[in-house]
């Protein structure tokens, strides 16, 4: 897999951005639950923020709220829906992220690392976000599951697969979209390889959820998956 | 941009601190700029106000 694979699926959100957004109005139960029973943090993140629905829910528990996509158009919705100066919008690449070591307390990532081509790439995102959140902050982490209704997948394989679902405009056209469909085994099996400490792990209205803590202080040392 | 984002962004690459370069200001936001991380070298537009740090592999221009 090269980078090219990454840069189709934000080309594809570039496309899809304002009608992608505009049926993503709530933001997940599950993500506000998670919100509300966190302790409040200095700084908040989402990675992946879409049209910004959940870093409107940090918000609420974090002084301040970076919201980062790679898609530079759904981030321009997303200023629209938090105001301004309501969230720090940054541009950015959810395996590299340009975010300092031990800068976060709290962090959603949800949703976004099934468009992630390639497990080493999903591994190495995983570990970015082990990085970037504090030992003592929380996080939680989800991805589309084989579970779902819409799949005919048995949920108990140890692997999910790879599918392109398709988003279709308003005007017809049809834009393509990558993603990792998680057998929960694997999803479970992806975070235990990652650098995260992983606190627990369940499957919830199809999707794989997991709240995790930021690496430990001296276990820099990078697991191979 | 809010200035303050400056202690929390870093390079993507390296992780180094970034500099930055204004050129366009309104009402405290930074509506245009230039971050070059200290380290590599490697420079990131601010533009409209939102920055840029996908790495440069990611960057291509696609119509908007």
């Amino acid at each position: 897999m090269d980078n090219a694979d990454a840069r189709d699926v934000r080309e594809t959100y570039e496309t899809i951005a304002d009608h992608f957004a505009k049926t993503r109005a709530h933001p997940w139960p599950e993500v506000e639950t998670f919100v509300e029973r966190a302790e409040s943090a200095a700084v908040g993140l989402d990675v992946g923020c879409g049209n910004g629905r959940h870093a409107a829910v940090l918000a609420e528990r974090a002084d301040r709220v970076v919201a980062l996509d790679a898609s530079r158009n759904l981030l321009e919705v997303a200023r629209e829906r938090l105001g301004e100066p309501g969230a720090r919008l940054v541009q950015g690449d959810a395996t590299r992220l340009p975010l300092r070591t031990d800068s976060v307390g709290l962090a959603v990532y949800v949703a976004t690392l099934h468009h992630l081509p390639g497990r080493e790439r999903r591994i190495e995102s995983l570990n970015e976000l082990a990085r970037v959140l504090r030992a003592d902050g929380s996080a939680l982490v989800s991805a589309w599951s084989t579970a779902h209704d819409r799949f005919d997948a048995d949920p108990d394989a140890a692997r999910g697969f790879d599918t392109t679902i398709d988003w279709t405009l308003p005007d017809g056209d049809v834009v393509p979209r990558f993603y990792h469909i998680y057998a929960p085994a694997e999803f479970e099996a992806d975070l235990e390889a990652s650098e995260l400490q992983v606190e627990s792990v369940r499957v919830s209205s199809g999707n794989c959820y997991a709240e995790v803590r930021g690496q430990r202080e001296g276990e820099s040392e990078r697991k191979h998956p | 941009m809010n200035e303050d984002l400056l202690d929390i962004i870093c390079c993507p690459l390296d992780k180094a601190e970034l500099e930055l370069d204004v050129d366009d200001r309104d009402d405290g936001e930074i509506v245009s700029g230039t971050l070059t991380c200290t380290d590599c070298g490697e420079t990131f537009p601010i533009e409209d106000g939102i920055p840029n740090l996908l790495p440069p592999d990611m960057r291509e221009e696609t119509p908007a």
